[in-house]
């Protein structure tokens, strides 16, 4: 006797808005979807990153690692190895993946040790990519990614290619996303998780081996940053390393996936459509150079304000999102 | 079942636990007492794998234990409850029971469940918040239906009785009671009170600034001089209140 | 070879000197709070920039920085500690975050401020050869090498001698008992940001006068700052400058015998192998096995 997810209402409203709605009104807006698919990207790092947060209990400060691994991955595997665009971002997941693997000795470190290790870990990567100019191309980087395939067009005629098509696949890969973490979270593996939070040694005392699961966490948030890198050399077919491991993708999702709600599914992604549609619309047009204060500022307000974020503050509508989906076996 | 040899655990320059050879069988129900500080928690944290031991050996079921991590100890059927309740947070009471049995006990049976919220008397609250709607009685018989829930061979129960008042204290002593019999765990618990420990147990162990001092029946062991010595140090602690 | 050896040595000990500087004010203030701020690189950097200023703007010689650089960092510490200390709910993570945000804010400020280019000093005094023997170094590193130095014998003095010090250190070791003994928490924190902002004062002039400076620096010096702390284990002072030293020369080797792209590379791989190699030494690692 499963209860029925909570919530069926928003997740067709989701679907609709996301698949039919965004394409159809604002598809010729090229300026619009692009800031979109951005804002996608951001919105499945900092789901990552609350991930890690939420189910691992860790903080990291490094996630451009993923992010950068992932993108340079993707795109060497596709460009010199000739693979299709879809098996390279899953590689590029994997690559990430195996970047995390390295990190798995930091685990066991306390929350300031580990995401600062995380952040070593970052700035590590971004020097190897620079330096490793036969493989990575080095600072200057490498172009002429292969584009993401265009999808065909569909039956209104409505071109799939440029911007839309792109839009399209990073919200399926946000929403697959997105499910997987409630799988995990509803799971059994999801209750000892949240248990970890507050003591490990609660759960190890009855069985629980906290350093494997945390170190699954870590996978799979690396997986889901790595590939969210991939998809992102593809959609802007370049990629250099002071890109791909640029501190804004440690930022961005911090503040997206904090002002969104991070102990929600939902809240990091809106939370980074908000914030990085402000961020470029708004704050850019007020201080051209040095606009990412507002967000830092921002970051300040909240954790002194409501460090669970800012949209869980508006009342019922959140609450009922945000309620996990229980497996009751009864 | 149980089998320490020559066990010690020391922490910078201090010992905690000297030298203790102890075997513990399969229907056994051991006290263990001792004054503060004589290492009883530290015993008990290097049986369940909490503490690194830095001598002597362990053997559980015929296992050497020794390096084997906590999570481990608990699936081969060493369970063990702390002295302040470690509920687990956010989970519900019976959430808490379905997470020590699916990685403890390694499966699901929910009528087992079921059956060890009845015997803790925690029925009523299965559906509670583990950390905020318990009360003190109630978080300690948590602390007792969790360890059961991963089906354990061995129970390890640190002062499960401390705290509690008169009538809780009946019915958890009751419990403790059918606990060997219904469940058929050995048991080795930490009391303060003589009593308790001479209703309950057929054996007791004594343990004083982490040494083995004393193995046998209640009655001779809370009549050895040496035990009684042990005691009178720490003259307010042996009225054994908790 | 051994020449070239010779002179990394020397001078990353002397770039030791102000990177313990920088250490040293993370230590104080993660030892007596328990929080790691993470905008104190960027308050070095803001004395760096300060330095810069009196420089171009006034022409002076940046050592007449010191002053008003100390002042100021000193100020925008105490700010910081301001905020932080309303953090009510699990402040290590929080604080972390916070700083984090802290640390974004000081950056894009001084990058509207100053403009994203690079900047040294062009002073020539600082910049003169000063030589010992076959080693070379600029006078500016071997000037503040030596302010450095005094400078932490006379913390570790006051550390020890003065009522702030050893109540900053019963704060560290237990805060609840030193409430109890009439110590006020609250400002024996406050004196421990101030003391970090004046150190970092110092450091960030010390940094203008022999490096290069540009707004994303603030960053890297924080993680540097990071991993000397943990090189060091807690409490002491003479950890941090072994840290600092240690740091300082693995980074100059690397850029004698390697390159100096990979300058960046040594800090972080001597910190991966503190982290594996000697866990058990680091502040608050798990020291049991489960």
């Amino acid at each position: 006797m499963n209860a029925r997810p909570p919530g069926l209402a928003p997740v067709i409203a989701i679907l609709v808005v996301g698949y039919g709605a965004v394409p159809l009104l604002l598809g010729a807006n090229q300026y619009i979807m692009s800031l979109i698919v951005a804002a996608l990207v951001i919105g499945c790092v900092a789901l990552s990153w609350a991930l890690l947060g939420n189910l691992g209990g860790m903080v990291s400060f490094g996630h451009s690692a993923f992010f950068g691994v992932g993108a340079y991955v993707s795109a060497i595997v596709t460009l010199k190895a000739g693979l299709p665009v879809a098996a390279g971002m899953v590689l590029g997941g994997a690559g990430a993946v195996l970047a995390s693997l390295a990190m798995l000795p930091v685990l066991r470190l306390r929350g300031p040790y580990f995401a600062l290790a995380i952040l070593a870990y970052a700035h590590i990567f971004r020097i190897v990519a620079t330096e490793w100019t036969s493989v990575t191309g080095g600072s200057g980087g490498i172009g002429n990614i292969p584009l993401l395939p265009a999808l065909p067009p569909n039956l209104s005629g409505i071109g799939m290619g440029g911007k839309t098509g792109a839009y399209l696949v990073i919200l399926t890969i946000v929403l697959l996303f997105a499910l997987a973490y409630r799988a995990i979270r509803a799971s059994h593996y999801g209750l000892a998780l949240r248990a970890m939070r507050d003591s490990e040694d609660a759960t190890r005392v009855v069985g629980v081996n906290s350093t494997l699961l945390k170190g699954l966490m870590l996978m799979v948030s690396a997986f889901m940053a790595g590939v969210a890198g991939a998809f992102n050399a593809h959609y802007l077919n370049f990629l250099e390393p002071d890109y791909a491991f640029n501190g804004v993708w440690v930022t961005l999702p911090i503040v997206a996936a904090i002002f969104g709600g991070y102990r929600t599914i939902t809240g990091p992604v809106i939370g980074a459509l908000v914030v990085y549609l402000l961020d470029q619309i708004v704050f850019k047009a007020l201080i051209p150079t040095g606009h990412q204060l507002v967000l830092g500022g921002l970051l300040v307000a909240m954790i002194l304000f409501s460090p669970t974020g800012l949209l869980p503050l508006l009342p019922s509508l959140r609450k009922s999102a945000s309620r996990p989906g229980r497996n009751d076996h009864a | 079942m149980l089998e320490l040899n020559n066990l010690s655990v020391r922490f910078g320059g201090l010992t905690a636990v000297n030298n203790v050879t102890l075997n513990v069988g399969a229907g056994d129900v051991v006290g263990l007492v001792g004054p503060n500080g004589a290492g009883k928690t530290t015993l008990f944290n290097a049986i369940s794998g909490l503490v690194r031991t830095t001598g002597g050996s362990i053997r559980f079921d015929r296992h050497d234990v020794l390096r084997t991590p906590m999570y481990r100890r608990a699936r081969l059927g060493i369970g063990r409850t702390f002295q302040v309740p470690q509920p687990m947070h956010e989970l519900t009471v019976r959430e808490n029971l379905v997470v020590a049995q699916r990685f403890g006990a390694e499966k699901i049976d929910t009528q087992r469940i079921d059956e060890i919220l009845e015997f803790t008397s925690l029925a009523e609250k299965a559906a509670r918040d583990a950390s905020t709607e318990l009360s003190l009685t109630e978080l300690k018989a948590l602390e007792v239906a969790k360890a059961l829930a991963t089906s354990p061979k061995l129970l390890l129960l640190d002062e499960v009785l401390a705290g509690l008042e008169t009538t809780g204290k009946r019915r958890f002593m009751e419990m403790l009671r059918e606990m060997h019999t219904r469940f058929g765990v050995g048991i080795v618990m930490i009391e303060h009170d003589i009593e308790i420990i001479s209703a309950l147990c057929s054996r007791v162990v004594v343990l004083n600034f982490g040494q083995l001092i004393a193995d046998g029946a209640p009655d001779a062991v809370f009549r050895d001089p040496e035990v009684m010595r042990s005691y009178t140090g720490a003259a307010a602690a042996g009225a054994g209140n908790a | 070879m051994t020449d070239l050896i010779l002179q990394a040595l020397y001078s990353g000990l002397l770039q030791g000197g102000s990177y313990a500087l920088i250490a040293l004010g993370l230590a104080l203030v993660f030892g007596t709070m328990r929080v790691i701020n993470l905008a104190h690189g960027e308050l070095v950097l803001l004395a760096a920039y300060i330095a810069y200023t009196v420089e171009s703007g006034l022409g002076l010689n940046p050592a007449w920085a010191i002053p008003i650089a100390v002042v100021v960092v000193s100020l925008t510490s105490a700010g910081v500690y301001g905020i932080v200390s309303r953090i009510r709910k699990d402040r290590e993570i929080n604080s972390l975050i916070l700083t984090f945000g802290i640390g974004v804010i000081m950056t894009n400020l001084i990058l509207l401020i100053w403009k994203a280019d690079v900047r040294s000093t062009s002073s020539s005094w600082l910049q003169e050869a000063f030589v010992v023997g076959p080693l070379y170094s600029m006078r500016g590193e071997a000037v503040f090498f030596i302010v450095s130095l005094l400078l932490m014998a006379g913390l570790w003095w006051w550390l020890s001698r003065s009522w702030y010090g050893r109540a900053l250190r019963a704060v560290s070791s237990n805060r609840e008992a030193a409430k109890l003994m009439g110590i006020p928490p609250a400002r024996t924190e406050l004196v421990s940001f101030i003391v970090a902002g004046m150190l970092a004062g110092f450091a960030g002039v010390a940094l203008y006068s022999y490096g290069v400076i540009q707004p994303a620096y603030g960053g890297a010096l924080t993680v540097k700052a990071f991993i000397i702390t943990v090189l060091a284990g807690v409490g002491s002072i003479p950890g941090v400058l072994l840290g600092a030293v240690l740091l300082g020369v693995a980074e100059a080797l690397t850029v004698t015998l390697a390159s100096s792209a990979l300058q960046e590379l040594a800090g972080m791989m001597l910190f991966l192998l503190v982290l594996f190699v000697m866990p058990n030494g680091l502040l608050g690692a798990s020291r049991r096995r489960g």
